[in-house]
């Protein structure tokens, strides 16, 4: 530390280090973006042939009138096939021939047209057709499945699949607004890297089957740019190492001309990634193209050499995404869309782009670091004090990673709508700002007045915070009382049995909390429940306890009493056992009364004890999950949730993350609040103690 | 002595009374787990019952006394398989939780440098933030980024955070109770930092690695909500989740539960009537030094 720091040295440093960090991050990125293409290439390419099958089959199962042949949904009356290996002049004899020959099997037509279609799809294997009216497996490419069958047990799976794919086809047909729209093809990774394939077949608009078929995506493995990464990474540094020499030690004029040279190796290196981007965009369309024509010129032949009706195909349909909607690359004939692909490209660059500017941030941040000696004096101080962080890095580190970092993704889950379905869409994509805060904070609808009475929104925010308020007091209100009044009882002199009542007594507080929560569940319960039954003693009628909110409250108040007063009781004991005996000698001496005693002597004892007791009281019975949850479980309609069990709801029953982090932000900002207040609270008695 | 006091009797009076509030749920899981069948009531109530019929349907003795669903539990039911995974997952979490703090709370209680404050009132701030909220970020990172949904690793990696803030500020309080005297002479014998800490530091807070230690195990078998929100499969359930899935649904079978809460609670019952007088010191002495 003591020698002059050589700013030379560290912006070289510095620049070395910024570099190093962004370019290979951005040649990475790049990487990633062109696997991801290359993986989106074949399994697009699978999809064309995919379609292209379930069309064939189509044609093969229901293009021709239907027929009264209920117990076979896919072969209805079909072109009369007898044998295999027909030549195609037989086969125009035979449709011109009419309807008058009726075919021994009419699922018959779909297993050829699958046969034929395997023979010409070399790179697809397991090609499989099930049918929904008796539950066939109509057509297989494997002879072990025996097809036509009906399906066994352990296929269920593959039945059920079908289901959902017919569910989500007439779903997405219904078209509700804002609905969650479910993909119509499903596709799935097998393990040797294969890919599992399944699209509904449908007839007269009507989800009948169900084919499937395996497909070896012949995937490009991409490969990481080593050379064009170095070249951006050295390049910079290597001029730094020469103009350095006329530089000097002209610390700004070192700055800015490494600020320059690091910017300027960056935006190369993002404009040599833009054109590779490109470059793979066209190369995708090229060969969806080629797929598409490939496709289609060999269902047109396969229609033909099986005899089925030839109606015009539209193959450029083909290309479409997991809800078959066509993705519009390809116009028909096969050519490829200019404007379309245009489109692609540029949502490319603006991607591109955004990830420039972050890694510019990232790198232009570390070259300050380094360069401006921050790092020099943070590393001085780690090495100073390196005994310390060694011991605390592995708590820190599991901290950072379990408690910090997941804080930080909590709070920028809060700005946006993030639930079930759109997990796989980034951050960006999700933002809504403000939206759920206002929506939580600002909704004031929280009884409406009806001609009835007055009507309570139990939804509403501030009912549940209201709820969790008096939740909150009335609980710590009652454990206090219970637990002091033990607490005095217990602590008479030469009271018999004391050991015994003081175990008894704390048995509450040593049960596991949901063991307590799930019996007092069952203990109010309305017909079995031991409660009832008490009352019924009485006289009374069993209580419904749960149907209406003041008994609901009254049932998770008695449950939280019951497991909350010995540690009040606990901590109440232990201070009155630490007064002296003296005190109250002498103040017995000057002729006080046991109330002036009381007044004088006991409570300012307590104080010291019970004010943190309290403190953390009212934080447990806050956060008081397991009673509300597993109790009352918020009934009746979420009356009586408090506002930790409304935010694990929202989370994960109504799927809705965005909106349950900004209420969980809400919650931890409360608490917040009333740490710091308590805080003051504490200063000020511990002052005054 | 004698003269100014209460009499005795009202104290027995309202002391009893709430001895049998408190004792009445204890007993009545106990009359389930041994009544031999599932239901919730202790007797039937016949159609037009008697007073002797309702005081026979709240006093806690079986009707029969059996031991039926203790043995059916472990024979019919996954529950050995529940405590197995409780005990695999409480002693994870143990372990690992006790060996980050200690060392964390060492570097606390001993040296001074840049950060340790801050790193003090993150600990503190993290318990703050309830665990319940926690688990929405946490579970999108274990269970949809990671892919842990039902493994061992995600719910120790989730008990750990919890775990280590409270093991840190215990340990601190101890180790800041053992002089420095000690570490200094054996610094000046030549010692290194790390035979300081493992020979002489640690041995001699044992007892506070125990109590440590056996908070963390308490907690971690206690756990519900976070187990019961990534532990999907039932086989990997805990025992408090296979707990609350017997009486959870249509088929309520209040007796296995009754009889696995038992078996549950009798260990954590007992550590705690043992341990009870470290955690009301330390909870409290935490509450004021926040």
């Amino acid at each position: 530390m003591s020698a002059a720091p050589s700013h030379r040295r560290r912006f070289l440093i510095g620049l070395t280090l910024a570099a190093l960090v962004a370019v290979f991050l951005g040649a990475a990125l790049l990487a990633a973006a062109r696997a991801g293409e290359s993986r989106e290439r074949s399994e697009r390419r699978s999809v064309v042939t995919l379609l292209a099958l379930a069309q064939l089959i189509e044609r093969a199962g229901g293009e021709a009138p239907a027929a009264e042949e209920p117990s076979y949904g896919l072969g209805e009356e079909l072109p009369p096939t007898r044998e295999e290996g027909m030549g195609i002049g037989d086969e125009l004899a035979a449709i011109e021939a009419g309807t008058d020959q009726v075919s021994e099997d009419p699922g018959e037509a779909v297993r050829r047209a699958v046969a034929a279609f395997a023979d010409a799809h070399p790179e697809v294997k397991a090609v499989r057709v099930v049918v929904f009216e008796g539950i066939r497996l109509e057509a297989s490419t494997n002879p072990e499945d025996k097809a036509p069958r009906r399906l066994e047990r352990e296929e269920k799976p593959l039945y059920d699949l079908g289901q959902k794919l017919r569910a989500a086809v007439a779903g997405n047909r219904e078209g509700l607004e804002g609905a969650a729209r479910a993909e119509e093809v499903a596709v799935e990774r097998l393990p040797g890297g294969w890919l599992r394939l399944s699209a509904p077949v449908e007839e007269a608009g009507e989800v009948t089957g169900m084919v499937q078929m395996d497909a070896d995506p012949a995937e490009v493995r991409a490969v990481f740019p080593w050379v064009p990464a170095l070249l951006a990474w050295l390049a910079p540094v290597v001029l730094l190492v020469l103009l350095s020499f006329v530089l000097g030690e002209r610390r700004a004029l070192l700055a800015a001309v490494s600020i320059v040279l690091l910017l300027a190796s960056l935006l190369a290196f993002a404009a040599w990634s833009r054109k590779e981007l490109e470059a793979e965009r066209r190369a995708t369309a090229q060969a969806i193209a080629e797929a598409v024509k490939q496709e289609g010129t060999r269902a047109e032949a396969l229609l033909a050499e099986l005899g089925l009706p030839a109606g015009p195909l539209a193959p450029e349909l083909w290309d479409a995404n997991l809800y078959r909607e066509p993705l519009g690359l390809i116009r028909t004939g096969g050519v490829v869309d200019e404007g379309r692909l245009g489109e692609l490209v540029g949502a490319d660059a603006g991607r591109l782009t955004r990830s420039v500017v972050a890694l510019s941030l990232i790198a232009l941040a570390l070259l300050a670091f380094v360069g401006w000696g921050w790092a020099a004096r943070t590393g001085a101080a780690l090495v100073e004090h390196r005994f310390a962080y060694a011991y605390t890095l592995p708590a820190m580190f599991g901290m950072l990673f379990l408690a910090v970092f997941p804080f930080l993704y909590s709070v920028i889950l809060s700005f946006t709508n993030a639930n079930i379905y759109n997990t796989d869409q980034s951050v960006f994509e999700t933002w809504v700002g403000l939206d759920n805060f206002v929506d939580i904070l600002t909704d004031f609808d929280v009884a409406q007045r009806t001609p009835e009475g007055v009507v309570w929104n139990y939804q509403n925010f501030y009912w549940t915070l209201g709820f969790t308020v008096v939740w909150t007091i009335s609980n710590v209100t009652v454990g206090v009382t219970l637990g002091l009044l033990l607490a005095l009882a217990l602590n008479t002199r030469g009271l018999a049995l004391r050991p015994f009542y003081r175990v008894v007594l704390i048995l509450p507080w040593a049960l596991p909390t949901y063991i307590t929560a799930l019996v007092f569940r069952g203990m109010f319960h309305k017909q079995f429940g031991v409660i009832n039954q008490i009352l019924q003693i009485f006289g009374a009628e069993p209580l419904a306890w749960f149907d209406s909110p003041l008994t609901s409250f009254l049932a998770v108040l008695t449950t939280n009493g019951w497991l909350s007063f010995p540690f009040m009781m606990v901590v109440s004991l232990g201070a009155l056992q630490s007064i002296p005996a003296d005190l109250y000698e002498a103040a017995r001496v000057d002729g006080a009364t046991s109330w002036q005693q009381f007044r004088a002597i006991t409570l300012p004892s307590l104080r010291p004890a019970l004010v943190p007791a309290i403190i953390l009281s009212v934080i447990w019975t806050f956060n008081q999950f397991i009673v509300i949850y597993l109790v009352s479980a918020g009934e009746p309609g979420r009356a009586t949730e408090i506002l930790v069990t409304q935010s694990y709801k929202i989370a994960f029953e109504q799927y809705r993350y965005g909106y349950a982090a900004a209420y969980a932000m809400v919650i931890f900002v409360i608490l917040l609040g009333y740490g710091t207040w308590q805080n003051r609270v504490t200063k000020a008695t511990e002052a005054i103690a | 002595m004698k003269r100014g006091q209460l009499p005795h009797w009202p104290l027995h009076l309202f002391i009893l009374m709430m001895v049998v509030v408190t004792l009445y749920p204890v007993l009545f899981v106990i009359t389930i787990a041994f009544s031999g069948g599932q239901t919730l009531s202790i007797a039937d109530v016949p159609q037009d019952p008697t007073l002797r019929d309702r005081l026979r349907a709240i006093l806690p003795w079986p009707e029969t006394v059996s031991n039926e669903n203790f043995r059916s539990l472990f024979a019919d039911q996954p529950y050995a398989r529940w405590l197995l995974n409780s005990v695999v997952i409480s002693l994870a979490t143990t372990a690992i939780g006790v060996f980050l703090a200690s060392t964390a709370a060492y570097a606390f209680s001993r040296f001074r440098f840049p950060g340790r404050r801050a790193g003090l009132m993150m600990f503190l701030v993290s318990q703050m933030f309830p665990a319940t909220l926690m688990l929405i970020p946490l579970y999108i990172l274990i269970v949809q980024v990671l892919g842990l949904e039902s493994s061992y690793i995600g719910l120790v990696l989730m008990y750990v955070q919890t775990a280590i803030p409270l093991c840190v500020w215990m340990m601190k309080g101890y180790f800041d109770t053992i002089p420095k005297e000690l570490e200094e002479s054996a610094l000046i014998d030549g010692a290194s930092q790390a035979t300081i800490f493992f020979r002489i530091v640690l041995p001699l807070a044992k007892p506070a690695v125990a109590v440590t230690a056996l908070f963390s195990f308490m907690t971690a078998w206690n756990e519900f909500v976070q187990a019961a929100t990534f532990m999907n499969k039932e086989q990997m359930y805990t025992a408090p989740v296979g707990l609350r899935f017997f009486v959870s649904g249509f088929s309520e079978q209040w007796g296995y539960f009754a009889a696995g809460s038992i078996i549950a609670a009798i260990p954590v019952v007992v550590l705690f009537l043992f341990l009870q007088k470290y955690l009301v010191s330390g909870l409290t002495a935490g509450a004021v030094k926040g």
